[in-house]
């Protein structure tokens, strides 16, 4: 049973955590590889907001504005240029994580941080008692996935989102502000990358390199997803399922690798991946 | 059977010049790393001996990226396993001579095989550039994990320690170090300029191209990726000896990026520059990390990132920018010397007709976008096909050329079904394909792009330039015709669209084909450059008798030249004939309605 609740409440701190990248990449067809720095902001908007005396829950909305205002400068300067040269875009975010990841040691230093726990506690589930804050990592995660799903289909700015992933050059000359969604895309994906970070902060200490450990694993699930939230949630269940399967019975090191090989294989039998669930 | 066609000042002298500046070069940086040590304080020739390796591993980034443009994290792995191979070896089973000389040879062979692999995965027909550098952060990730849970035969996080190496002593390594970069450098600086070499920038600059002439890229990407993680495990065998201690570091991603920064702020596509760059940062990191650790990283991030955006070849390429604007008014070179060959390609005749294609069938879901096409066409003649715009005329030529295209319905060219065939297995059955909008190689001259047409026929040198240009009399009539030939060692961004359109034509002709397929060859060219094109395909097709289909909207054209029309409509064959029967048949004349279109 607790095996269960492990790999549905992992699959939901994966989506979390990657739903981010996959709004950015899926409509700006853009790999954000500064991901991985967000997510440290993010979890260090809740360091400061400890740091203040603040209610912890507040670290949420912060960590989401101040990623989305960064984004929005990230996007304007950096990555605009870049929109034709794909693989220089990864390497221009990657060069911007360094940036963000030094910035944020000379100015917190390079030690690891506590936060106050969001949830402590267990609850009884299902017969068992489990933690707390996973089970609530669920929710988190099906809200963001309804949110999205909600973004995309029942408003204007998903309908401008969902024509610029089917045809760019045509959605412009209807008139629509391509430049303006891309900017919207971008601060959107990075100000929730960010508050993934905060809802990272309990199950993980924050240091200036914690990012870099989910960039990879998120990537990877991003790639096999394509643009669909739909695909991104069953990579999340069936990818984050194998991951607690391996990690429990064969050896916990072999689980970290377990999303990012099976990721690849899946890509190298069918290039589209989940695309087409 | 050669004969001289075109005359022009003789080249090996630039050549020898050039090979004599490259010698100088290197025996200077000979020079410099065997007598360094003596002027250089401990520190210094610890921290270059580093350096000078991760140089090394510069230049294989260099030539995988700058070069063939593929982003690769992987090159950190294979420099970790062969550091691996090394220190395992010589800790678990002992050091001698002996075992020395066969952990260099794991040091080398182990990444080799493991690139064969990486290579075999990254690289297959349809696979994506971003699919490539997925592979390569996902194997050194593996890697990584593996020696964490290696235990004590990897020593797991701490690594390895302790192991006996080679005995040479700290000025010993620095200046082997120095050597192996030496030849390295020199052999890369070779290769990439030499006539095999260029087939690396021609894929990246147009991959499709490539394939269009016959080259299996995948094959060609595998190998270089296997050669050069051989390369990297030695400079980890260098690096374990040298350092007498391997990490979990040394062979993960971060390392990896690491390894493509210092390329890029060295200058990608150059070779020297990331030498330079990787000795230059990695050894001002050394000096800098005890005052300002996370100051310098932070300076040399942002410096990335500006030079991605800005100056995304690196500030070599700026040098070579500035000092090619100071060259501008000299003469080009004359280029290679043109030499008529003979043909050495489908000498034998063929029964049967050349293309036969039979209840030909492509559809997307339920959209069918040609539907029960036969059509014979034999040697000599010049088909064109018509039909108003959607018609399926480039889906068609699309289906001639790639096997994996078609839904239904059977292609034979000189008789054999080409279903599952990718490009260049079918260009090798002596198909030719000029597209629409004229695909070359935009950074390489005139003479390189024709060169590239005969690499599959006539494997080209890895190590020298050749001065001369074998090429089949047609392909150098049409030079000739459109002048291009006066231009050989011209840029090829630098063309008109015109004459970019006829070099793409040559490079056709070049492959030898038995039937050429153009996609609206004369669209956008001026009236005189379209009457050469029409005299070159009659001549190709009455005289030397290849066999053409031509996409074409200029019904006057096509009325000139060609010796049979078919016309297409809403993906169905309606008409095959004659010129006459086709001009003035009353199909036509519903289908275009008004005329205006054609």
């Amino acid at each position: 049973m607790t095996l269960l609740l492990d790999i549905v409440t992992t699959a939901a701190i994966l989506f979390i955590v990657s739903a981010g990248l996959l709004a950015i990449f899926g409509v700006l067809e853009i790999v954000n590889f500064a991901h991985g720095a967000w997510l440290t902001v993010g979890a260090y908007c809740a360091v400061v907001a400890g740091g203040l005396g603040l209610n912890p829950w507040l670290a949420l909305p912060m960590a989401f504005v101040t990623g989305a205002v960064l984004g929005g400068v990230t996007e304007r300067l950096i990555v605009r240029p870049l929109y034709a040269r794909p693989l220089d875009a990864i390497l221009a975010t990657w060069g911007l994580g360094i940036v963000i990841g030094q910035l944020i040691t000379l100015w917190f230093g390079r030690d690891v941080h506590f936060t106050e726990n969001l949830l402590s506690g267990t609850i009884h589930v299902l017969g068992t008692s489990y933690s707390l804050y996973r089970i609530f990592a669920l929710a988190a995660a099906v809200v963001i996935g309804l949110g999205f799903a909600f973004l995309l289909e029942g408003t204007r700015l998903g309908l401008s989102a969902r024509a610029i992933i089917m045809n760019e050059s045509l959605a412009r000359a209807l008139g629509l502000d391509t430049t303006r969604i891309r900017l919207v895309t971008f601060m959107i994906g990075t100000g929730l990358t960010a508050l993934a970070g905060v809802l990272l902060t309990p199950l993980t200490s924050v240091d200036p390199t914690m990012g870099v450990a989910w960039l990879i694993g998120s990537f990877m699930l991003v790639m096999v997803a394509g643009s669909s939230f739909g695909a991104l949630a069953v990579a999340c269940l069936v990818f984050g399922g194998a991951q607690v399967l391996v990690s429990t019975f064969i050896s916990p090191i072999l689980g970290g690798i377990t999303v990012a090989v099976l990721s690849a294989l899946v890509l190298r039998i069918s290039s589209k991946g989940f695309a087409r669930v | 059977m050669s004969d001289v066609l075109a005359a022009s000042p003789p080249r090996s002298a630039k050549v020898r010049r050039r090979a004599a500046f490259l010698g100088v070069l290197a025996l200077c940086a000979l020079a410099l790393v065997v007598f360094g040590p003596m002027f250089l304080d401990r520190f210094s020739i610890n921290v270059l001996t580093r350096s000078m390796i991760y140089a090394i591993l510069a230049i294989t980034v260099d030539l995988l990226w700058g070069f063939a443009g593929i982003l690769t994290f992987g090159q950190a792995a294979f420099f970790g396993v062969g550091a691996y191979a090394t220190a395992m070896l010589l800790t678990h089973v002992g050091s001698s001579p002996t075992l020395i000389g066969v952990a260099l040879v794991l040091a080398i062979l182990v990444p080799v095989m493991l690139g064969l692999i990486v290579g075999w995965l990254s690289f297959y027909y349809g696979s994506t550039p971003i699919y490539a550098t997925v592979i390569s952060l996902v194997f050194p990730i593996v890697v990584t994990q593996l020696i964490y849970s290696g235990g004590t035969l990897t020593g797991s996080s701490s690594g390895l320690v302790g192991y006996f190496g080679l005995p040479l002593g700290l000025e010993g390594f620095f200046r082997l170090s120095g050597i192996c970069l030496v030849i390295v450098a020199v052999g890369a600086l070779v290769f990439v300029r030499s006539d095999g070499g260029r087939i690396l920038t021609a894929i990246r600059d147009n991959e499709t191209r490539c394939a269009y002439l016959g080259l299996n890229t995948q094959r060609i990407k595998i190998l270089l990726t296997t050669v050069l993680a051989g390369v990297a495990g030695l400079a980890g065998f260098l690096y374990a000896n040298a350092s007498g201690v391997v990490a979990p570091e040394n062979t993960g991603f971060v390392f990896g990026t690491e390894l493509v920064v210092w390329t890029a702020l060295g200058g990608r596509g150059t070779v020297l520059g990331p030498v330079l760059g990787t000795i230059g940062i990695d050894y001002l990191s050394a000096s800098l990390s005890g005052e300002l650790p996370f100051l310098w990283q932070l300076v040399i991030g942002a410096l990335f990132v500006v030079m991605i955006i800005v100056l995304p070849n690196g500030l070599a390429a700026l040098v070579t920018r500035l000092t090619r604007r100071g060259r501008r008014h000299a003469p080009a070179s004359a280029g290679p010397e043109l030499v008529a060959e003979a043909p050495v390609h489908h000498k034998k005749k063929i029964e049967g007709p050349l293309l036969s294609i039979d209840r030909l069938e492509k559809s997307y879901g339920s959209q069918k976008v040609l539907e029960d096409i036969t059509l014979d066409v034999a040697p000599g003649e010049l088909v064109s096909l018509v039909g108003p715009n959607g018609a399926g005329k480039t889906t068609m030529m699309r289906c001639l050329t790639d096997g994996k295209e078609t839904s239904g319905g059977v292609i034979r060219i000189a008789g054999q079904n080409i279903a599952g065939l990718v490009p260049n297995q079918i260009v090798a059955l002596g198909v030719g394909r000029k597209f629409q909008v004229a695909s070359v190689f935009e950074s390489l001259t005139v003479a390189e792009c024709l060169r590239m047409a005969r690499a599959a026929l006539d494997a080209p040198s890895f190590v020298t330039a050749s001065d001369r240009l074998g090429l089949p009399s047609a392909a150098i009539e049409i030079l000739q015709l459109t002048g291009l030939d006066r231009l050989l060692s011209t840029e090829v961004s630098l063309l008109s669209h015109g004459q970019k359109q006829s070099l793409e034509l040559a490079m056709v002709v070049a492959l030898e084909p038995r039937m050429i397929l153009l996609d609206e060859p004369t669209a956008g060219l001026t009236k005189a450059e379209r009457t050469t094109i029409g005299t070159i395909l009659k001549k190709l097709t009455n005289e030397l008798g290849f066999a053409a289909i031509l996409v074409e909207h200029d019904l006057d054209f096509v009325r000139d030249i060609s010796s049979r029309i078919v016309v297409l409509h809403q993906g169905r064959l309606v008409l095959d004939g004659s010129v006459d029967e086709v001009v003035n048949s009353e199909i036509v004349r519903t289908i275009y309605s008004g005329g205006d279109h054609v």
